[in-house]
């Protein structure tokens, strides 16, 4: 009290015309200000530590943490194949152990000897395509041989034929052919045609034995290339077909 | 002898001029049953699985001299079987005048004329339900449910995303279980 008249008549004596005016609040404050003042007070006070908490987040924490989620996903996805389908369908799950196919006996045993089989080029089962023409030859020479053989026993055998004529041709004819030389030249005069029509009539008297040893394989492309590729052995041919023409 | 051999030791054997034939022939013993079923579940008989086993081990032979080992060997040969039984079933629609349509009722058929076919046993039913599905969904299918892959491998082997495959085999198992409870 004495100290607010002290203020009153230090501010009458510094300017009597302040210390006459009525002291009036100007300023205006919303309704109900102070009403709840300390709750917001301690509210803000509250949350600002929170705010200082939240802040305190393990170092790394982000860097971390899109790793971490996907090894979640992944370890979500390795989930088994049969948890899986249990959790899908029950029936299937049950059906999974039936059997339904047969399959032969020792399949396994010998698949893998049969590819390698396969796999190997074969010699000898495959017949040379390139060597028909001397396949023909040779065949050609045994008929012609035997034919001219059985020719001639057949011309001594009949004296008094009524083809005395024809006969004495033929045996002059046969006569040019008493060497295997002059049989050989004989042939390779032929053409390819009259080979082939000369067998189509007198085709039982192959040698075969002869024909087996004049095989030649070693022009015909490999298993390996035809099996694996289609093109290989329609290439060959046609190779072959332009030599022919060529040699012809 | 080559039994307990692990991948990298069967290349190396095939690598070798000396043991070529024996890497190989090891090789196709610790492969080929995994590989003919999965062969076989797509073609269904015997003998055109044998076929389609065959000549793709046949092809292996040579393939192998040019495998980069960047992929998993199993890997490998799962996708080069699914390429040939893929490649067969197609060469079959062509030879047999069967339309995309009708390739169902055609597998369908040549299981259906299996000695030991059952159409009231539920594991035919399944086959039956498996064949109705469509070509890359039932490798999907026989993938997972048969071979137990796990998605990351059966991407590389079918060239998609996991996510796409883990779909399609949830969606071809909720067929199949509706096919199989309603027939």
């Amino acid at each position: 009290m004495e100290k607010r008249i002290e203020i009153t008549e230090e501010l009458k004596n510094i300017s009597p015309t302040l210390a006459s005016m009525e002291k009036v609040n100007v300023f205006q404050i919303p309704e109900d200000y102070f009403s709840d003042f300390d709750i917001k007070i301690l509210t803000t006070i509250f949350l600002q530590d929170k705010k200082n908490n939240f802040q305190k987040v393990p170092e790394g924490y982000f860097n971390s943490l899109s790793d971490k989620i996907i090894s979640k996903i992944k370890a979500e996805n390795n989930e088994t194949a049969l948890e899986e389908i249990k959790a899908l369908s029950p029936v299937l799950h049950y059906l999974k152990e039936e059997k339904v196919f047969d399959v032969p006996e020792n399949y396994f045993e010998n698949l893998s000897n049969e590819i390698v089989e396969k796999i190997k080029p074969s010699k000898s089962k495959v017949v040379a395509i390139s060597s028909v023409k001397k396949w023909w030859k040779y065949a050609a020479a045994a008929v012609v041989a035997g034919v001219v053989a059985i020719s001639s026993l057949q011309i001594f055998n009949h004296n008094s034929n009524p083809s005395a004529v024809a006969n004495n041709e033929v045996m002059q004819l046969a006569s040019q052919y008493k060497t295997p030389e002059q049989v050989d030249k004989g042939i390779a005069s032929l053409s390819d045609d009259e080979i082939v029509k000369y067998l189509e009539k007198n085709g039982t008297i192959l040698d075969e034995e002869t024909i087996s040893k004049n095989v030649d394989t070693t022009e015909l492309p490999s298993a390996d290339d035809y099996l694996i590729n289609e093109n290989a052995l329609n290439n060959y041919l046609n190779e072959i077909n332009v030599s022919n023409k060529n040699t012809q | 002898m080559t039994e307990n051999l692990n991948d990298e030791e069967l290349l190396a054997l095939y690598k070798d001029p000396a043991t070529k034939e024996q890497g190989f022939t090891g090789i196709i013993k610790k492969y080929q049953e995994k590989l003919y079923w999965h062969i076989r579940r797509m073609v269904i008989t015997h003998e055109d699985a044998d076929d389609v086993l065959q000549n793709m081990f046949i092809k292996v032979w040579k393939a192998l001299e040019n495998f980069r080992e960047e992929s998993q060997l199993y890997t490998w040969l799962y996708r080069i079987a699914t390429n040939e039984s893929l490649t067969f079933l197609s060469q079959q629609k062509k030879r047999n005048s069967i339309s995309l349509s009708d390739d169902e009722n055609g597998l369908s058929n040549k299981l259906r004329s299996d000695t030991n076919f059952d159409a009231n046993k539920l594991e035919w039913k399944l086959q039956l339900a498996i064949q109705s599905l469509p070509e890359k969904q039932r490798l999907v299918f026989n993938l997972r449910y048969y071979d137990e892959m796990p998605y990351e491998e059966m991407s590389h082997v079918l060239e998609t995303s996991e996510g796409a495959l883990k779909a399609s085999y949830h969606h071809a198992a909720k067929k199949i279980e509706n096919f199989i409870l309603n027939n």
